[in-house]
């Protein structure tokens, strides 16, 4: 959010730093973020736990993405609303948020909410700096019963439902959000 | 004739990059006015009037409304009211919140008066009955008038329209018209662009000609439609007829 009202500001250097940081995570895989974030870290004498890391990890990754959604969506709102609240008085801080930002979230639901979907499915990766997670729970398991198989499907049947469940609620919200239309 | 100016313009100018759009424009309203601009397309005519409310910052020249420079006074906007071509009325919102929105977070007025108050407007305009309906449910019509109502709600000293009917069926014109001219008749001092001629004529005190970022010619409406002098006029008003 605050990357992408960076990216869209007056302000050179805010707008600068802002893309960087999109530019570097989109152009970059998450597994390299997650290792960078684990084992990096650590190396400059921030010590951090596998948990925090890819919590961190996910949160920049994500963040950056919803960005350009949120940045888009910005965008995508007619620019006659902000002439029009302008010549009403609004200052430009109230213009975005009574007027520019809702109108935005209506067309930033569907890619914010693929993007979380992802994350979810990417969660998987975190495995890889040792967490404990659905996947290699998985693979835990079959290490003791040999049945991979068996458990991969039944790994990615519970990806399946955490993710439908994600999407019902994203359709809910994307029918609150077009009452107006 | 100065204490009853209410906006003064003087040589102003514009340029977007390297075209002079505005080419040195005086003009004054006076209090209770009804100045009607007309010309053609890209003469500068919008582009005057969002000068005028500060949308648009010009390169010289200087805005006077009641006396201050509009650049050096914040009250501009919430004494101007602006209604638009596109209507632009806030999607998001219902026609009764459209209208009190403004005056609950610019004005800081407390909400149950500012709903009564749009009511009233809605009254005025004549569509009280859409009140809590969504703009994409409104004709162009309709939606006109609900912008007329709610830059109205702020209750500016001067209202400007930007071709307020040329996005609308022609049809829904006259409903739109109507209440504009309901405005002059209640002395609100209005600057007004438009194609529609037949309006001109009739609400206008004073009608102004604009042609390629300056004023070519102004006058009453009769002496402007009836015995033009210039012949740009001339030839706007042929190839208009
Ligand atoms: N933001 C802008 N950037 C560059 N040029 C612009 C901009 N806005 C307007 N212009 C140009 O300025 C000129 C005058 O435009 P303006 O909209 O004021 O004309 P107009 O008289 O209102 O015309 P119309 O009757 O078509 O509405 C046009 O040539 C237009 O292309
Ligand atoms: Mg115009």
């Amino acid at each position: 959010m605050l990357a992408a009202l960076s990216k869209l500001s007056k302000v050179k250097i805010l707008r600068w730093l802002a893309n960087q940081y999109i530019d570097i995570i989109r152009g970059t895989p998450l597994l390299v973020q997650l290792f960078i974030i684990y084992y990096g870290l650590p190396q400059i004498g921030i010590i951090i736990n596998p948990f925090a890391s890819a919590i961190l990890g996910l949160s920049i990754n994500t963040g950056a993405y919803v960005a350009e959604a949120i940045r888009s969506g910005i965008l995508a709102v007619d620019q006659g609303q902000r002439e029009a609240a302008a010549a009403l008085g609004f200052s430009s801080a109230q213009t975005m948020r009574l007027i520019i930002l809702p109108q935005a979230l209506k067309t930033m639901i569907p890619p914010v909410g693929n993007q979380f979907l992802l994350l979810i499915k990417d969660s998987s990766l975190v495995s890889t700096i040792t967490l404990v997670e659905l996947t290699r729970t998985a693979q835990r398991i079959i290490s003791t019963t040999y049945k991979p198989i068996e458990l991969y499907i039944a790994a990615a049947v519970i990806y399946y439902i955490i993710s439908l469940l994600a999407t019902k609620l994203l359709n809910i919200l994307e029918k609150k959000a077009r009452v107006s239309e | 004739m100065s204490g009853n100016e209410i906006i003064k313009i003087k040589d102003l100018r514009k340029s977007f990059g390297e075209t002079e759009v505005l080419k040195g424009i005086n003009l004054s309203v006076s209090k209770g006015e009804v100045v009607v601009i007309i010309g053609g397309s890209g003469s500068g005519k919008s582009t005057l009037l969002r000068c005028i409310n500060r949308l648009e910052p010009f390169t010289s020249g200087s805005i006077f409304y009641n006396q201050q420079d509009i650049l050096q006074t914040e009250m501009v906007r919430n004494e101007i009211g602006m209604v638009f071509q596109q209507f632009n009325l806030f999607k998001h919102k219902t026609v009764l919140e459209n209208i009190t929105l403004a005056p609950i977070h610019v004005l800081k007025r407390i909400k149950e008066e500012t709903v009564k108050e749009a009511m009233e407007l809605l009254k005025k305009v004549g569509i009280e009955e859409k009140a809590d309906v969504y703009p994409s449910k409104l004709s162009g019509g309709q939606s006109q008038r609900v912008a007329i109502a709610r830059a109205l709600a702020m209750k500016p000293q001067v209202m400007l329209f930007d071709e307020p009917t040329s996005a609308l069926d022609p049809v829904l014109v006259g409903e739109v018209l109507w209440v504009i001219k309901k405005l002059a008749e209640e002395g609100m001092t209005m600057v007004v662009v438009t194609h529609e001629m037949g309006f001109a004529r009739e609400v206008a005190d004073r009608v102004v000609f604009f042609d390629n970022g300056i004023i070519v010619e102004e006058g009453k409406p009769q002496e402007i439609f009836n015995a033009p002098k210039s012949e740009r006029l001339k030839q706007f008003l042929r190839r208009i007829s």
